[in-house]
């Protein structure tokens, strides 16, 4: 097992000293090997489809395999003007395997070329029906849920990103970093920072440059006021004073990757900018970062990265197959944006040290409304990367319309033997944690992902932390 | 412990004008206290306002609206008039992004600011037909065959029930949702972008309203095994009033009104601090009677007259347990520019400029809020939420904008007309400063020393000539720009 960061600065003198850590302390190379150690230089990254993705559109049967699934999926998608059914002809370029429990062929919506692309090359993992059991359809509440890894009521608040980083980081490290201006659900926690920023090249600290001979001292006020707010009574400012000692330091130390990785990786540089997608940009921020560490910038340690993107709410005028849709246009985005970042990656010599996970709150209604879906429940989600083994994992949900609840959404279904038993997503986190994270699959269940009691056939009450799609 | 009828001290003076105001300069503080204000005449004042809509014109764009509210509530005599408004933006969160529609974002910042003190049932039954409300969460796209539930979930979830009770026991199921739903079709805006029901017999047309009975609240406490059905009080347009009165009588599983507890329990966090017990929310509701009246002034003057909104206003050191809320972007940003006297014009905002623009909206944009464009239906996340490394850099941003800025007139920063430039002595420097943003008592002991170090330059400067123009602007503006980022001021 590795040391952990945080039992390393609990067993040395440095404890005491490590909510006022200065930055030349992590340039220290013993303590920055003991960071080094968690998981080495392995990144993860959280993608969020912000709104509830219309699973049933995204991986999408093109034959009834051994049951109906396609004649389901004409039934509840229909064509014509607000149709969003996408016809067999138009999956011909973006087949990928079969759905496991019954043998129907898959293909991802057309939007998903690039995601394809990346099928190919064998680094998706393509994972059916993931969801929770009594899922709510309620964007924050659902939401909640699968940022935290906890049915609805069960949540202590903190995220499952987060309670990993809790148990392995200190709190003057700064392990992840958002890239939007909030902190992300995922990664919430209060033991150690997370950095959020939209632009890494807006990170700078803002003194009045007309003295600046005054820096250094308004620097070691600042210092001051927020150690002394970390250290103080009230939660809240204990967290203002954290979150504003890893603001100053993370400007000192993030400042130079936005120049370094514009001058050293130009090309992908312009190919984000001529792909001229939000989430592009997003993930370059992610590459500067991943760019800035392997050629030994100081003071940068992050491992973990978020990206959210949105418009996922289609209750109206979705799109089916149509170029110009909705749902085309967030979904090309999606997979074009991350074959980019991909190959970025893989030029730099490090896909394979990367893993990505997209996910949503929840997915869609089977049978659509006039242009558009109601919220849904169960949804497949990828995970991407050099290392990931891919395929179909995890098998569709039931859309036939007797096997949908009153409401007219997929069940969720713990039951070994149901072909269409869905995958909950603990499991998912779980063998990332376990497989790519190194967390001890007990330190899992023990720190991060909680059983649930009840009906083994209708709730999580058995793991698979080795799903398969990491070695 | 004390009661509508106690003396305001001075720091629960600041701390009532901070939280329903946007904080009293010194001048202000002097004349409230030679008056000698208790908590219901200083409340009853704050409410004694007329609500009045933006001046707004036809041809202005969200920006242009943006403004206009930005420099009513720089300027503002009835600042809780504003503070009110915004928490009923954030509560019926709608945002230009989806609506695309100025004239209606407008129209309902004019219904908001009608009703922010007024009868909480009319003010929903005036959200049901808000035709801003109706286009965002898909009112006018509700249809007979295919109904559309996003409205009838949010107004269920968000604008009264909330999801869970006290008790964490649902308030509604997704049956509730699909029969509203049904019973809010056939709305749709006329040429004017006024709400319509569209009564025609044209039963087979999808766009038309939906016949029959719709049961809600099967087997709740207080609606019995058979539940309530919504065409009660007629079958057609009256269904869309009569929710409204449904969802009002709706007790939660502790026999309590649901709506009430948890409009209570907002406003309590909106002006006070976050997680007040069941027992304070409880209290508040009785004492109002809003859950009877609906009347949300009563419901704003309760809370504000009550010993636990003015536990606020405590000084360090903190007894554990104390609580104090994180400022709200628009709340710094307009408070800082009111106590710090900085007028900057209208669509002119020289001296705070960013890199890329000009605008007090691009700060308040970088800090986390967006006026008329909330970033969904859940409106903002309060609290911690709004702190991050990408939200306290704009926060200090615009500190050191502001603090630094020595333009003359009305547009710079003049502190040497705040406070006598005859103090020499560090610490009084530090205090008279510290007035000017009213947070002197806010201060702990450790903040006091880092701050005096800087001032002193780590005691190598026992007295400051603040005469000294080169001194003034290096020092004081300097350490106005750390009393603006320090963490204590991001509190209230």
């Amino acid at each position: 097992m590795a040391v952990s960061r945080r039992s390393f600065l609990k067993g040395s003198s440095l404890a005491a000293a490590s909510s006022l850590v200065a930055p030349a302390l992590l340039g220290n190379p013993f303590v920055r090997r003991a960071f080094a150690d968690t998981i080495g230089d392995r990144y993860f990254l959280s993608i969020f489809l912000d709104g509830g993705n219309d699973g049933f559109n995204t991986v999408i049967p093109a034959t009834n395999g051994g049951g109906g699934l396609r004649t389901a999926y004409d039934l509840a998608r229909s064509t014509g003007a607000d149709g969003l059914n996408v016809g067999p002809g138009q999956l011909s370029s973006t087949m990928i395997g079969t759905d496991p429990g019954s043998g129907a062929q898959l293909a991802l919506h057309p939007g998903l070329l690039g995601m394809k692309q990346l099928y190919d090359l064998g680094k998706v993992a393509v994972i059916q029906g993931c969801g929770y059991s009594r899922p709510s359809l309620s964007h924050e509440t659902s939401r909640v849920a699968w940022e935290t890894g906890t049915p609805p009521g069960f949540s202590s608040g903190t995220g499952w990103v987060g309670r990993y980083l809790a148990a392995n980081y200190g709190g003057s490290d700064i392990p992840g970093v958002c890239i939007r201006s909030e902190v992300a659900g995922e990664l919430r926690q209060n033991a150690t920072s997370v950095l959020a920023a939209r632009r890494l090249r807006s990170l700078r600290f803002p003194y009045d440059q007309d003295f600046e001979d005054d820096i250094a001292r308004k620097r070691a006020a600042f210092l001051g006021l927020y150690g002394g707010a970390a250290a103080g009574a009230l939660p809240l400012a204990e967290y203002v004073g954290t979150s504003g000692t890893a603001t100053l330091l993370a400007t000192e130390s993030y400042a130079g990757l936005h120049d370094l990785y514009v001058q050293g990786r130009a090309t992908f540089d312009q190919a984000y900018e001529d792909l001229d997608r939000g989430l592009g940009r997003g993930l370059r921020e992610a590459a500067k970062v991943i760019y800035g560490i392997s050629e030994g910038v100081p003071n940068v340690h992050a491992r973990v990265m978020q990206a959210a993107t949105g418009g996922y709410d289609t209750h109206s005028d979705q799109g089916g197959p149509q170029t110009d849709g909705r749902h085309f246009a967030l979904l090309s985005e999606l997979g074009d944006s991350l074959k980019l970042f991909y190959d970025d990656c893989a030029d730099m010599g490090l896909a394979d040290k990367v893993v990505i996970l997209v996910w949503s709150e929840f997915g869609r209604r089977a049978v659509q409304n006039d242009g558009g879906t109601d919220h849904g429940t169960q949804y497949p989600v990828f995970v991407i990367g050099g290392s990931v083994t891919g395929g179909v994992y995890g098998n569709h949900p039931n859309i036939d319309e007797l096997a949908l609840s009153d409401d007219g959404n997929t069940v969720y279904s713990q039951a070994a033997a149901d072909p269409f038993r869905s995958t909950d997503m603990r499991d998912v986190y779980g063998t990332i944690l376990k497989h790519w994270l190194q967390m001890p699959h007990q330190t899992v269940l023990q720190n991060v992902l909680a059983l649930d009691a009840g009906d083994p056939a209708e709730r999580w009450t058995q793991e698979n932390f080795d799903m398969g799609f990491l070695a | 412990m004390g009661n509508a009828s106690s003396l305001l001290s001075e720091a629960e003076t600041r701390h009532l004008m901070r939280r329903a105001g946007f904080g009293a300069t010194t001048k202000e503080l002097t004349k409230l206290a030679k008056r000698g204000y208790t908590r219901e005449k200083l409340v009853d004042l704050l409410l004694k306002y007329k609500p009045k809509p933006l001046k707004t014109s036809n041809q202005d764009g969200i920006n242009e609206v943006y403004d206009r509210w930005l420099d009513v509530m720089l300027k503002t005599k009835t600042p809780l008039l504003e503070k009110l408004t915004i928490f009923w933006h954030d509560h019926f969160a709608t945002n230009i992004s989806t609506v695309e529609d100025t004239e209606q974002m407008a129209r309902q910042n004019a219904l908001l600011r009608t009703m922010s003190k007024g009868n909480f049932r009319q003010f929903l039954k005036r959200i049901n037909k808000d035709p801003a409300m109706m286009d965002f969460l898909d009112t006018v796209r509700n249809r007979r065959k295919t109904p559309n539930e996003n409205y009838a979930r949010e107004l269920m979830e968000l604008f009264t029930l909330g999801v869970v009770d006290e008790a964490g026991v649902p308030n509604y199921a997704q049956e509730d949702i699909v029969q509203i739903a049904r019973s809010l079709t056939g709305w749709r805006l006329d040429d004017n972008g006024n709400a319509v029901f569209r009564e025609d017999a044209h039963d087979f047309n999808v766009d038309f309203p939906e016949r029959g009975p719709k049961v809600i609240f099967q087997n709740r406490p207080g609606f019995g095994p058979n539940g309530i059905d919504l065409i009660t009080a007629g079958e057609g347009a009256p269904e869309i009033d009569f929710v409204i009165d449904v969802l009002l009588v709706h007790v939660d599983s502790q026999g309590k009104s649901t709506v009430g507890r948890r409009i209570t329990r907002r406003l309590f966090e909106y002006f006070a601090s976050a997680a007040p017990s069941t027992a304070l929310v409880d209290e508040l509701l009785a004492m109002s009677g809003f859950a009877t009246t609906w009347d949300i002034a009563a419901l704003v003057k309760t809370i504000l007259n009550h010993d636990a909104f003015y536990a606020g206003a405590a000084t360090p050191p903190y007894e554990p347990g104390t609580k104090k809320s994180v400022k709200w972007p628009i709340d710094y940003v307009v408070s800082t520019l009111r106590l710090m006297n900085v007028h900057p014009k209208r669509r002119k905002y020289e001296g705070l400029a960013l890199e890329d623009s000009d605008s007090l909206r691009a700060h308040l944009d970088a800090m986390g809020q967006r006026l008329f464009d909330p970033p969904s239906v859940f409106g903002w996340d309060w609290e911690a939420a709004w702190i991050s490394s990408a939200t306290l850099l704009a926060r200090f941003r615009f500190a050191c904008d502001l603090a630094g800025n020595h333009t003359k007139g009305k547009q710079g920063f003049h502190p040497e007309k705040m406070m006598p430039l005859s103090l020499q002595a560090p610490n009084d420097i530090l205090n008279a400063a510290g007035n000017v943003l009213g947070i002197t008592d806010q201060l702990s002991s450790s903040d006091r020393e880092f701050l005096l170090a800087y001032l002193t330059d780590d005691g190598t400067r026992p007295a400051l000539n603040l005469g000294d123009p080169n001194l003034r602007a290096r020092k004081l503006h300097g350490l106005f720009a750390l009393l603006l980022q320090s963490p204590a001021y991001q509190l209230h």
